[in-house]
């Protein structure tokens, strides 16, 4: 819990952030209280790690348009709406949109602990899967254009792609295939095809219906 | 209580007729009065120029006798020195007049001769001769009637001097004739005045001055003969107001305080009445008067008229004063006028009499008309009937009241005919007391009573017992004078309410001041009913849009009411925590509960507004704080304005309380304040804000609610159902709030304040009557 991240709280009424700032600042998170979306936005830094207890309904910027903008931003800060009013199209529209959890005020303050955990653990596991997958893009960058094209279409046809079909359809020979896949292997960190396939999956360099 | 007809005339007669004679016969008095006055004086100063006239032909010859004797002496026809002619002559002019006294000559030496009457036929001569001794100086000598010489004798005592005299000092000082003063002759004591005159000679000297003696006793009795009047009187006054001739001569000698003889001054005068009729008028000269002067005068209660007249002569300077009893002159027509009088109240008792017999002839048709006309009236006697003989102008009103009392007739038929089948109700209403004196079909039949059973019983007990207002308007109203209409409800005979309108008109019963009401009765019930149902569906509609905005609300509401809820559950956490893993923060746990109580009671604060606006509508209206109101329906609001930043100030004021439905008055609050929170949250405006103010006019309170909104289009009808700006309303908002203020006695109007729009509207204050 103590490892840098932190619990960022935004709703107009000065009562709620207070009492909630001090609920759980007790239980050791470090809360980051702010009165408006404006006032968080303004202080918000991406690479802060940590989740965003988010009221719904606020004058000016309400908490969904601030979850848009967040996701404008390409934030990947995790978003617990707390809302007075409950309504299920609002829930619906704010899970479409990414939120984690939507939870109506007054609510239990085992769940709200329990979600913030959740959250906090979405966001390190992330933060984690982003790390990888930035490796994965920096050794991918290192490859040649010809170990390029030729590990994406290892990656997407790994059944059908042998060398020779690729050698075949690139006009050079099954040998030269071969070289540049131990070059390729050894330049991206994997042992083998299946798992090249699985590292280019995760960081998005192919998708699922290409393979 | 009217005259009889009779009495007037014979009193005006009678009356009239002892005012005629009355004026006629004071009128004939006053003049023959006047006239007769006129006349005594006219006579009485005849009467006066005949005495003045009398006197002068009385004392005239002694003046001619003392003239002629002087002339001759002056002529020396009779020379002085012969005594005996001288005596003869003076004789003979003694015997020429009987009236004269006597007649002498005495001369400058002092010689004197004398003679005069002793007695009857006996005259007396004195002669004085200064030239002869003493002793023989004085010569008396008796005559006879025929100058005989009877006897004669010497007085050696006499010491006559004729120049000593006033009546030769006076002549011979005047040089001309002169008439002494009156005064008492000596030998006869009888009153008597000489005429002197002086013998002047050649030389131009007086030589001696002849005189004769007249008694003037003879005007007395000549006044005493005199007629003034019946009763009257005459005397005369010398000029130095003493009285020398007066009809008793009596009163004429006064004896002087040295034994001498005089006449009495008109003051000092034996006669009272003599005195009272010459008045005061003597004064230092004597007997000083421009003219005569008739006057009158008063003594012992009579009235008398009187005329003080000079004689008008130089040589006699005497008045004479006349008097008499006004009643010599005008008694006769005193008594005349009480005999008149008499007979003028005669008269007028008999016209009286007359009168009274003509008044009843004259009045017995009239009399006999006026008991038809009342036997008419009351219905006992045809008006075709023939009339009694009575006049042609009692006969012309004879046919105008027939007409009259035929046209009556058929025009009570007419409203008899009228009220009773009238299709309305109507009733004849007593006003004092309420009862119904008449009533209707229609009015006995909308109620299900007969006529007999409504009529003698009171407009009253057809109002509901308990239905106190009512029962005090009624009587209020018929305690008044004005006409009036009022809607009250009734009770049939099958106990139904039954709702009437009734119009009343005042009518004078009789001339004593009694008033009834003739009033007309309608069935209003059905379309009271009406009037309730839709009163009902405006309070429906009001229940079920409150019922809606309770639902747009809730919302708004449930997250209002969560925020302190969230709140006190997370204090509830933290204290927990603190109480179970960090005992060190143990005292930090009571600011905590003094955190969750102020927010427990912020959510109470929340339902108790809710339930302003939930509460049921009784319809009654109550007192209570307009701002503790608004207080409330900004709570009820306050998540939607928060929702859209905007803020709604309530403007410190005065605590007003207000009489009105409060659930009615949240309602319109809560609708204004959200119209303006939607109006602001429409436009893009910074300031966002609604200014909601309170102040007090006059029996009102005025609540204004101030948006800084876009304002509203001057072409949309606001407070009309259906009119509205918003998408998605049905517009019934500002018309339902119209309804509701208006029906709590306030006004709602709109206006365009400087910065959006102002909604204001009025409440009655507590305690201020809204009728």
């Amino acid at each position: 819990m103590d490892d840098g991240q932190f619990v960022f709280l935004v709703d107009d009424d000065a009562d709620i952030r207070g009492s909630l700032a001090r609920a759980l600042g007790l239980r050791g998170y470090v809360v980051r209280p702010f009165a408006s979306a404006q006032d968080f936005l303004e202080n918000y830094e991406q690479d802060l790690s940590g989740c965003l207890l988010l009221d719904y309904g606020m004058p000016k910027m309400d908490g969904l348009q601030l979850q848009k903008r967040l996701n404008d931003m390409g934030s990947p800060l995790p978003v617990i709406f707390i809302t007075g009013h409950g309504g299920v199209p609002e829930s619906v529209e704010a899970m479409k949109m990414g939120a984690v959890d939507f939870l109506e005020k007054p609510f239990k303050q085992s769940v709200l602990i329990e979600r913030i955990e959740a959250a906090l653990e979405t966001d390190r596991r992330r933060r984690a899967v982003d790390m990888q997958i930035s490796g994965i893009v920096t050794r991918f960058q290192s490859l040649t254009d010809r170990e390029k094209e030729i590990s994406l279409l290892l990656a997407t046809r790994p059944g059908q792609n042998s060398s020779k079909e690729i050698a075949r359809q690139l006009g050079i020979s099954p040998r030269t295939v071969d070289h540049h896949r131990a070059r390729i292997l050894a330049k991206m960190d994997v042992a083998t095809v299946a798992e090249l396939v699985e590292t280019s999956l995760k960081a998005g360099l192919v998708s699922d219906h290409d393979v | 209580m009217m005259k009889s007809l009779g009495a007037i005339l014979a009193l005006a007669l009678a009356g009239l007729q002892l005012l005629a004679i009355a004026v006629v016969v004071f009128s004939s008095y006053f003049t023959s009065e006047r006239t007769l006055l006129e006349h005594a004086r006219t006579q009485m100063v005849d009467v006066g120029t005949n005495v003045i006239q009398h006197t002068k032909w009385f004392m005239s010859p002694a003046r001619s006798a003392a003239e002629l004797s002087t002339a001759l002496a002056s002529n020396q026809i009779i020379r002085r020195e012969e005594r005996e002619n001288l005596e003869g002559l003076l004789f003979q002019q003694l015997r020429s007049a009987p009236q004269f006294a006597g007649a002498y000559y005495g001369d400058e030496a002092g010689n004197f001769v004398y003679v005069k009457r002793q007695d009857e036929n006996v005259y007396l001569t004195k002669i004085v001769d200064v030239a002869v001794s003493a002793r023989t100086r004085t010569k008396f000598i008796k005559r006879s009637e025929s100058f005989d010489s009877l006897e004669w004798f010497f007085d050696p005592e006499d010491r006559y001097d004729p120049r000593s005299r006033p009546w030769y000092r006076e002549a011979k000082a005047y040089r001309n004739s002169i008439w002494t003063d009156p005064y008492i002759f000596f030998t006869s004591q009888s009153p008597g005045i000489t005429a002197a005159t002086p013998v002047v000679g050649f030389d131009d000297r007086v030589q001696g001055v002849v005189g004769v003696d007249i008694e003037i006793r003879e005007l007395s009795s000549f006044l005493s003969q005199l007629r003034v009047g019946k009763n009257g009187a005459a005397f005369i006054l010398n000029r130095n107001g003493d009285v020398i001739a007066h009809p008793d001569p009596d009163l004429l000698i006064t004896q002087t305080n040295d034994g001498g003889l005089s006449f009495p001054s008109i003051d000092t005068l034996d006669d009272p009445i003599a005195r009272a009729a010459f008045g005061n008028r003597l004064s230092g000269d004597g007997v000083a008067l421009d003219g005569l002067i008739q006057s009158d005068f008063e003594h012992q209660g009579q009235q008398f008229v009187s005329l003080i007249m000079p004689f008008g002569l130089d040589d006699i300077p005497w008045t004479i004063v006349l008097y008499a009893p006004e009643n010599d002159f005008i008694g006769t027509i005193k008594e005349n006028r009480t005999q008149n009088t008499l007979i003028a109240v005669a008269v007028a008792a008999m016209t009286a009499l007359l009168g009274l017999a003509l008044a009843n002839k004259i009045h017995a048709p009239v009399r006999a008309f006026a008991v038809r006309s009342a036997l008419i009236s009351q219905g006992e006697v045809n008006p075709k009937d023939p009339m009694p003989t009575t006049y042609k102008e009692l006969e012309n009103a004879n046919t105008t009241l027939v007409n009259e009392i035929s046209q009556r007739r058929k025009t009570e038929a007419e409203y008899r005919l009228a009220f009773e089948k009238a299709s309305r109700g109507m009733v004849h209403i007593e006003s004092t007391t309420g009862r119904l004196l008449r009533v209707n079909e229609s009015f006995s039949k909308l109620l299900g009573f007969s006529e007999e059973e409504l009529v003698g019983t009171t407009f009253q007990s057809r109002i509901s017992a308990d239905d106190q207002d009512t029962l005090d308007e009624f009587e209020d109203r018929i305690s008044g004078h004005a006409s009036f209409g009022f809607e009250a409800k009734v009770i049939g005979k099958d106990g139904s309410p039954i709702w009437i309108s009734l119009n009343g008109i005042f009518f004078q019963a009789d001339a004593d001041g009694g008033t009834y009401i003739v009033a007309t009765i309608d069935d209003i019930t059905q379309a009271r009913a009406s009037e309730e149902q839709i009163e009902t569906l405006h309070r429906e509609i009001a229940h079920y849009s409150r019922q809606e905005m309770m639902g747009e609300l809730a919302t708004g509401l449930a997250h209002e009411l969560n925020q302190p809820l969230t709140a006190i559950t997370q204090n509830v956490d933290a204290a927990d925590y603190i109480l179970g893993h960090a005992p060190d923060k143990v005292p930090d746990v009571k600011g905590l509960l003094n955190e969750i109580d102020q927010q427990a009671h912020q959510a109470a604060d929340i339902i108790r507004a809710l339930r302003a606006l939930v509460r049921k509508d009784e319809n009654i209206p109550d007192d209570f704080d307009i701002r503790e109101l608004l207080v409330q329906a900004r709570r009820l609001v306050r998540s939607d304005a928060r929702q859209h930043a905007i803020d709604i100030v309530l403007v410190r004021g005065e605590d007003l309380q207000v009489r009105a439905v409060r659930v009615q008055i949240a309602q319109v609050v809560v609708n204004l304040l959200r119209n303006a929170i939607e109006a602001i949250a429409e436009s893009d405006s910074n300031a966002r804000k609604i200014t909601v103010s309170v102040q007090s006019t006059d029996k009102f309170a005025r609540v204004n609610v101030e948006d800084d909104g876009p304002g509203i289009a001057d072409s949309l009808r606001l407070f009309s159902p259906f009119e509205t700006t918003k998408s998605d309303g049905m517009g019934l908002g500002l018309s339902i709030s119209k309804t509701l203020i208006e029906a709590n006695g306030g006004e709602i109007w709109h206006e365009h304040s400087v910065k959006g729009t102002r909604f204001s509207f009025t409440l009655p204050l507590k305690g201020m009557d809204d009728g």
